[in-house]
């Protein structure tokens, strides 16, 4: 491999280069907006279906909001991390990128940031769809569901930017994903929907201590994590 | 280098486990006394608890090997973790399937979410997900290596799911009480069964753990003919 | 008693499963011990 690890890494200290990579993710998207189009537009038809399928309680809806959000979420942020390394593998990009005295963990949190921006983008969409969808008003709140949504994102873009390099490279490729991402993640899904639900249907601003702690306590674990091991996922 | 197999060690385990699995049944049903409140139907719980106790053991010998495999490269540890990791999903799987025959009789439903059960689902399908990745990997090298790393973290993030479910529980209480500790009386029954069905574990995942060696044996064969 | 039958349902669940298990492990050995003897034909050729 032209370059190897132990040559001298480029002109620029770490973060400059997660900036590039990172950048470089953000240019190319901004360019066709594929994905984001793909993920904004899966996670409203989430609420839409959950609409018509929770009809029956509708007058209680508001305490099921949380779950119905953050499984928008989920299942709108799988689709961009599938997005995310599925285009680099059509097109051998990865292969070049690998090229570079790089290291991979570098790649790792370049990724990462891409995707934790994508997803906060349309979770900011889908969540003003939800509040015209279930009539809610929220002001007061903002801060505090900012606070939520983007740990609560972090955490999921953590392990799901390692996972989704895994489940690339297999025979199944992006359907593989959502399987392992699920069980894996289900800590931060917890919180997550437990945190939006006292911040929206309780006053007790105080009980959110706990699952945000846990929340950050998972995304610094797991990036750290992701940030070893990635380099065993993209050996080729 | 093709991998040596101590035949007598398999003999020996085989010897202990047929009188041991018969004096595992007489001590769940007959040594064991008959509980209070639940009956027979309690006798399950001698069968039921080492199972867990075995699927736990066996996710975390997938943890070590896993690591072992990712610092040392050597094929080795990567059949010991796919040993191990099947072993977690078959006791596992009895834990899953004996819980609700255990629960519906008691409690007159087949699942409750509760924290036990909870994270034992999920961590069931945490290791169905590691056989899954290793299923779709058609390389050796590659497939060894990306389990590797997702056993890392499944077993990482075991704790966290734990913790996760128990607190979700705190706040929604459910009705449903899990059954708690262990009269004396009947410890003798469990320890016995612990300990079988520990051996059975050893001795399945040596047998899965041959069944791999001898298929890297045979793919570096191939590779040569060919 | 009802509870019998729930009682006998768990530990037929528990053979079955070890059976299942065990067979597919002697599955495996077995289409293994046909690739060797596979690949012994092709060495002698």
């Amino acid at each position: 491999m032209p370059g190897g690890r132990g040559s001298d890494p480029p002109r620029g200290a770490m973060p400059a280069k997660i900036w590039a990579i990172f950048r470089k993710d953000l240019l190319i998207e901004l360019r066709t907006k594929d994905s984001l189009n793909a993920m904004l537009f899966f996670g409203i038809v989430v609420l839409v279906i959950f609409s018509f399928a929770l009809e029956s309680v509708r007058d209680s809806i508001r305490m099921a909001v949380p779950g119905i959000l953050w499984v928008a979420f989920a299942f709108s942020g799988t689709l961009g991390l599938n997005r995310m390394f599925a285009a680099e593998k059509e097109n051998s990009c990865l292969q070049g990128l690998l090229m570079l005295p790089l290291d991979r963990g570098i790649l790792y949190l370049g990724k990462m940031l891409a995707a934790t921006v994508f997803m906060l983008f349309s979770e900011v969409i889908i969540f003003v769809f939800s509040l015209v969808f279930f009539n809610l008003t929220v002001w007061r709140e903002i801060p505090y569901l900012a606070l939520v949504f983007v740990i609560g994102t972090l955490g999921f873009t953590a392990v799901g930017t390692l996972l989704s390099a895994i489940s690339v490279n297999t025979r199944l490729r992006e359907v593989l994903l959502p399987l392992i991402l699920f069980p894996v993640i289900l800590p931060i899904l917890v919180m997550a929907v437990e945190s939006t639900n006292i911040i929206l249907n309780t006053v007790d601003y105080r009980a959110l201590k706990l699952p945000l702690t846990v929340m950050s306590v998972f995304t610094i674990i797991f990036t750290t994590l992701s940030y070893l091991l990635f380099d065993y996922v993209l050996e080729d | 280098m093709e991998t040596r197999r101590s035949t007598w060690f398999d003999t020996l385990l085989v010897v202990i486990l047929v009188p041991g699995m018969i004096l595992a049944l007489y001590m769940a049903f007959l040594g064991a006394p008959r509980e209070r409140t639940m009956g027979d139907l309690q006798r399950i719980f001698y069968f039921h608890a080492p199972s867990g106790i075995v699927g736990l053991i066996a996710f975390a010998v997938n943890f070590f090997a896993s690591v072992a495999f990712l610092i040392k490269k050597d094929r080795k540890w990567d059949g010991l973790a796919v040993a191990a990791a099947e072993m977690g999903v078959v006791f596992l799987t009895i834990l899953l399937v004996t819980g609700p025959l255990w629960a519906k009789p008691i409690w007159l439903v087949w699942w409750t979410w509760s924290p036990r059960l909870t994270s034992s689902l999920i961590l069931w399908l945490l290791y169905i997900a590691y056989l899954l990745i290793r299923n779709y990997v058609p390389d050796p090298e590659r497939r060894a290596m990306m389990s590797a790393v997702f056993g890392v973290v499944a077993f990482v993030d075991a704790p966290i799911v734990w913790f996760s479910i128990r607190w979700w529980r705190d706040i929604h209480p459910s009705p449903m009480l899990e059954t708690g500790g262990l009269s004396p009386s009947m410890r003798p029954a469990f320890y016995i069964c612990a300990l079988v069905f520990n051996i059975l574990m050893i001795y399945l995942i040596r047998r899965r753990y041959f069944l791999e060696m001898a298929r890297h044996d045979i793919e570096r064969l191939e590779r040569r003919i060919a | 008693m009802n509870t019998m039958n729930y009682l006998f349902a768990a530990y037929t669940a528990i053979w079955i499963i070890l059976a299942l298990y065990l067979y597919s492990i002697s599955a495996r050995e077995k289409r293994l011990r046909e690739d060797v003897d596979r690949l012994k034909q092709q060495l002698e050729k």
